[in-house]
Order: structure tokens, then sequence, then C-alpha cells
């Protein structure tokens, strides 16, 4: 089957049999090479996604210590918005297939665990309750089923980026609660992360390199995480569009100059 | 020479080096710049009590520090922020207690160029070997500075019992920091990765006709208009119950922490106090006129005017350096502690033995060892501004030993 279209749309609309996608041969293949794209994809974004982090927010997620209330969950969602508006584009522009999200959080999760464990705890002898890393799974589906029902990148940028930042928190809680409990110690009053902290020496990361908390923003009757859940949702709205943007012009350019060699 | 002789040379050399160097004997004391070494922070006296010791024991380390009145101008110093650190390959040990003159050290604080700081770090051997322990202060926008470092020997523990970190909450509940809460860290994570899985198997595995290339194939046929047909009704039903059932868990898991844990409290931080001692000088007014260092003889030599107003003869005893310890071996009780390291027995000579209560007198001190070239602080004649700094130490007749800092410009020689 093809379709005959103007001459000033043949740029935009390539043409194939689709008949061939109902042979079972050709079914056979494309399975096949799905593996091979699943597998290619999928190691891009593992160590895409752990060189950016790792670069832009590794300290607040390698140390139950620096995850704190307004810079965590502010500058976390933020990292992934580059990343997967960078991604989410091109993916769901050629194949309609609303994963990147999960795909990013879910490889993120498994290598980070890679990781700490032979980096941080084996490695370097941390205690893992002390290198655990955090989830951010839920958001990314979140966010794909939000492109997935919605079949918006509008849509996406609006909901779903808004409820990737500003459902960090409450995702991570279960995991974090218990390390936010108090403990005196020395006279101080400290929370067993800070504790943690301080017993788990760490020799050229010092207290006061710590951002905790740090900013001359006021909050409303100290409500200082439900403020950043909602600073951090608009700005990962702004980021998530900017990298959509900059991902569908350059995969607009590259679609062009690909025809044009063809 | 072919290209597989030079790769076989190649791995030859890689291989060579490999097998000649040694351990990595220390923690790069000799790295900073000398001028940094020298005027910077003066540790001294510091001692780590017990050398050898097994898993589950306890090591006090304790010394003095003063923060040099001749600061680099350049250089952010310690009356910003700094954190009394302790330098260990990572968490082999467990830091019990450090404190600076008597106040906790669990947070930052600030420190007074000129005035003498006690410190002590207790901590608790965790991984046994053999390791390097120095006091460190990590100076905000400086970096960490060094003292000198001591080997210590930590075996196995006799118990074969599993290490334990427990510490008691405010409210009441004893917890073992070794694997708190860890039991809820893995089950959150499981949840979250089989329903991440679950969710990516549906788009990308079930599909019995292949994924990506019959995606592409119709959108690039049928145009991009017609594309969000590839996402049909049950895709979107099955998209809604992804939705709903991770709303659900997260408000689930949200609840379940919240009655779990319901008394928890931010992160803590900000800085404490600490107020410095006077530096005892003991009467002994010091001023340097001038300083050399001669490069073939590896020696600084400073020429002093020293006025005793005290009422007890002074003897000089020592100069300190960038964690280097000259003596003057002729004064009594200026002995070394046990393993101490970066120590010339004999390094310094003093024109004047003993200067009487009320006398002024011109003093040449030279302090001369091959530890100068050792740590490497003969680059001190090529530093920018061209100064030394460190503490003389001296004794009256009652055996009272008092210091303080000299420094100033000092002229290279022999060059």
């Amino acid at each position: 089957m093809s379709v005959e279209l103007p001459a000033d749309k043949i740029t935009d609309v390539q043409r194939f049999d689709l008949s061939v996608l109902t042979r079972p041969s050709a079914q056979k293949f494309y399975k096949r090479f799905d593996g091979i794209i699943i597998f290619v994809l999928f190691a891009f974004i593992a160590l895409g996604i752990m060189l950016q982090y790792s670069l832009t927010a590794g300290d607040w997620d390698y140390w139950v210590d620096w995850r704190d209330r307004r810079w965590w969950p502010l500058v976390t969602p933020i990292t992934f918005m580059i990343f997967i508006g960078g991604f989410m584009y091109p993916v769901w522009r050629a194949f309609r297939l609303p994963v990147i999200a999960t795909a990013v959080t879910t490889l993120l999760a498994l290598s980070s665990w890679v990781s700490r464990y032979y980096n941080f705890h084996l490695f370097a002898d941390f205690p893992m309750s002390f290198v655990f890393p955090s989830t951010y799974i839920a958001l990314g589906i979140l966010m794909d089923c939000v492109l997935a029902m919605t079949r918006s990148m509008i849509m996406t940028t609006i909901v779903g980026a808004f409820l990737f930042a500003g459902l960090l928190w409450p995702v991570n809680w279960p995991l974090l609660a218990a390390y936010k409990v108090p403990v005196e110690y020395n006279g101080l009053l400290l929370s067993v992360s800070d504790l943690m902290g301080y017993e788990y020496v760490r020799t050229t990361t010092p207290e006061y390199l710590r951002i905790i908390e740090e900013s001359t923003l006021r909050t409303f009757g100290g409500s200082v995480t439900p403020l950043t859940a909602v600073f951090a949702a608009f700005a990962s709205i702004l980021v998530f569009a900017l990298a959509t943007m900059a991902s569908s012009a350059i995969y607009n350019y590259a679609g062009r100059y690909t025809r044009r060699i063809a | 020479m072919n290209l597989g002789t030079k790769f076989l040379k190649l791995i030859s050399v890689l291989a060579l080096l490999v097998l000649v160097s040694g351990d990595a004997m220390a923690h790069g004391e000799r790295a900073q710049l000398a001028s940094m070494r020298m005027r910077t922070v003066h540790w001294f006296d510091i001692k780590v009590e017990p050398q050898n010791a097994k898993v589950g024991d306890t090591i006090v380390m304790t010394g003095k520090f003063i923060p040099s009145k001749f600061w680099p101008e350049q250089l952010p110093s310690v009356d910003d922020t700094f954190f009394l650190n302790v330098g260990l390959p990572g968490p082999k040990f467990i830091r019990v207690n450090s404190e600076i003159n008597g106040v906790p050290m669990i947070r930052s604080t600030a420190a007074e160029k000129g005035k003498l700081y006690e410190f002590k770090v207790v901590v608790r051997a965790r991984v046994a070997g053999r390791y390097h322990m120095h006091p460190l202060l990590n100076v905000k926008d400086a970096g960490t500075l060094v003292g000198k470092g001591t080997w210590i020997d930590v075996d196995e523990s006799d118990s074969d019992a599993p290490y334990v970190n427990e510490v008691t909450t405010m409210q009441g509940d004893v917890i073992d920091l070794e694997n708190y809460a860890l039991g809820n860290v893995y089950f959150w994570h499981v949840v979250w990765i089989i329903l991440g899985v679950a969710y990516l198997v549906y788009w990308l595995i079930l599909p019995k006709k292949g994924v990506f290339i019959p995606r592409y194939m119709f959108i690039a046929e049928s145009g991009i208009d017609k594309a969000n047909s590839l996402v049909t009704k049950k895709d979107f039903m099955v998209s809604g119950v992804f939705f709903t059932v991770t709303l659900a868990i997260i408000l689930t898991g949200y609840l379940w922490a919240e009655s779990k844990y319901p008394v928890t409290i931010p992160l803590q931080t900000g800085k404490v106090e600490v107020v410095g001692y006077e530096v005892p000088t003991g009467g002994l007014e010091i001023a340097v006129e001038n300083a050399t260092y001669e490069l073939t003889g590896r020696n600084l030599s400073m020429r002093t005017r020293m006025k005793n107003t005290s009422a007890s003869p002074i003897r000089i005893a020592e100069f300190i350096t960038a964690n280097i310890r000259f003596i003057n071996d002729k004064v009594p009780g200026t002995g070394m502690v046990a393993g101490e390291e970066m120590v010339s027995k004999d390094g310094l000579s003093v024109s004047v033995d003993v200067i009487a209560p009320g006398q002024e007198v011109d003093v040449l001190l030279k302090a001369e060892d091959a530890l100068w070239e050792k740590y490497r602080m003969t680059g001190l004649i090529y530093d920018p501004d061209s100064r030394f700094a460190g503490m003389l130490f001296y004794y009256d007749a009652q055996g009272n030993r008092y210091q303080q800092e000299v420094g100033g410009a000092v002229l290279p020689s022999n060059f």
C-alpha cells in the first residue's frame, strides 16, 4: 500500500508497503530488531542519565543526609526534565511510544543500585542505609501515562512535568521518613541522617558542603515542602518545554538532512 | 618498528610500572604549595592512641592548631567557615565525637587567626586494615588542610558478631545505623521497579508483531496526522490503570510513612561558635629581621631580634612549619611521640643557647635537613609572594613550654 502525496509533502511522508507488516517472517524479524533497539537505546539511556544525574544532582542522591526539603526536590526533577525532554519527543514522534520517562527512571534506579552496592558499599565500605538511591519510577510512569492518555506533548508538559516534580517528595517519603527521626547527640538535635553523615567519615565532603535549606526564599508558615514542590513543578514545566523544543528542532533538522542524503 | 612491537613495549612498560610502584602511603601532604602548608594552619602535639586496635575499639586523636596570621591573602580562610574532619580512606572508622576547645564539632565553625585551638577526635574502628589517620580542616572555598598523619593498624575483632552501630532516638527506639530502615528501602524500590518494568513490558515486549519498525513505517506511510491511532483504546485503558494504581500506591506509601514515623525533623545544619585560646608566649618578644633559604644547604636561616621580658631564662627548642619539626637537641623535653613522622631530631641550631631575663639579643636560627627536599618545601622560593611562617617553641627554667608564630619575607640564596 502506498499513498500518493503532493510534491510539497513528499519530504514529510515516506513510502512503505505496509502489507509486509502482517507477514509472520517480517514480524519475527521486527521482534528481533526490537531486542537490538531496546538494548542499544536502554544502554545509551542508562549511561546518559547516570552521567548527567551524577554531574548535576549526584550528591543529593548519594547521601541520605543531603536529601533536604528545598534543594533536592528542586534540582532533581529539573535534571530529569532536561534528559527526558531530550528523548521523549523523538521517540514519540517516530514511534508513538510513551515509555521514555519510565525507561529513564527505571534504568537510573537499576544502575544506581549497581553503583551504590559495588562502589559505595563493597568498595568504599559505606553502609547501604546511608547511600541507597532515591526512587523516581512512579513519577516516570505518571508522566508517560499522561502522554499515552492525552497523546499530547503540551499536556504532558503541563500535567506530566508538574506531577513529576510535585510528587517527588511523597514518592520518596516512605523511604526517607525513618531517616528524619530526631536523635540527641552531644547536646545537639540531629536527624538520623545527619548523624549518619557525621559518623561515616567522608574526607572531602565536609558538613558545610551540603546545601541544606539555603536560600532567601521565605515560606508560608514553615511549609517548605509543599511550596518547594509547587515551585519545582512550575520550574520543571518550563525546563521540560525548553528541552522538548530543543530536541524537536534537532530531530526535525536531522530528519530533513538524512532524507536529503537518502 | 612495527605496530605490534610498539604495543608490546607499551604493555611491558605499563606492567613494569605496576610492579615497581608502591602503595599509596599518604594523603597528599606534599602536594599543596609549600607556602600554603607553611602559612595556613600550624598543627602540633598530635597524638593518636592506641595505634594498634581491633574492630570495635575506640581510638583518640588529640592535638592543637593555630591558624596562621600570615595566611595568604588570596586564599579563603578559617575565619569564615571550616569543618574539623579526619583523613581516612572512607568510613573505616566511625566518628564518635569531635571537639575543638571542648565544643562539639558535629557542625562547621569558624576560627580566629593567631589563636590556639585544641582538638580531639574520637573514632571507633569499623573495618580491619592499616590506615594513615590525619586531622583535617576542610576550609570553605579553600580546600582541605592536612595535619600530620599517624599509621594505625586495625585487626579483626575477636568476636564473629556483625558490626553494629546503635543509637537511641528521641522516641526511645534503639536503632542500628549499619542497616537502619533498609527493609523499607528495599520494599519500596522493588515495588516501583516491578511497576516500571511491567509498564515497559506492556509497551515494548508484549506486542507480538514488533514495535519499532512497524510503528515507524506506519507513521512514515500514514503521516503524522494519523500517528495517534497507534495508541489504541486498550493502551488508553492500560495507561489509565497504571496512572491510577501509581497514584494510589504513592498515597498509601505516604500515609503509611506518616503514621509509622509521626515525629520527624528536617535536616539540621548551621555553624557553632568556638572561642580560641590566647597563645602562651611566655614574655619573649621576637622580631624576624630577615630570612633566607639556601637551596644547596637545604636550610632556612632566620635572623631575629629577641627580647626576654620574663623573669626566667628561655631556651629555643623547636621550629615547626608545614608539619615538619626541626628540633634543637640541646634542649631537653622536645621528644617525639610514638610513630611520629616528619621530624628532624637535630635540625634546629640556635646561635644563642640561653636568653637571660631582660636580655635583648640577635639570634640566628637555622632549620636544616633533607626534609625540606623530601616534603617539597623548596618550592617556597617560587611562590608569588615569597613569604614563610612557622611556630617557634621555647622553654623557661621551670620547663614550661611557650610558643609563638614567626614569619616574614624569605630570600633564596645560591640560585
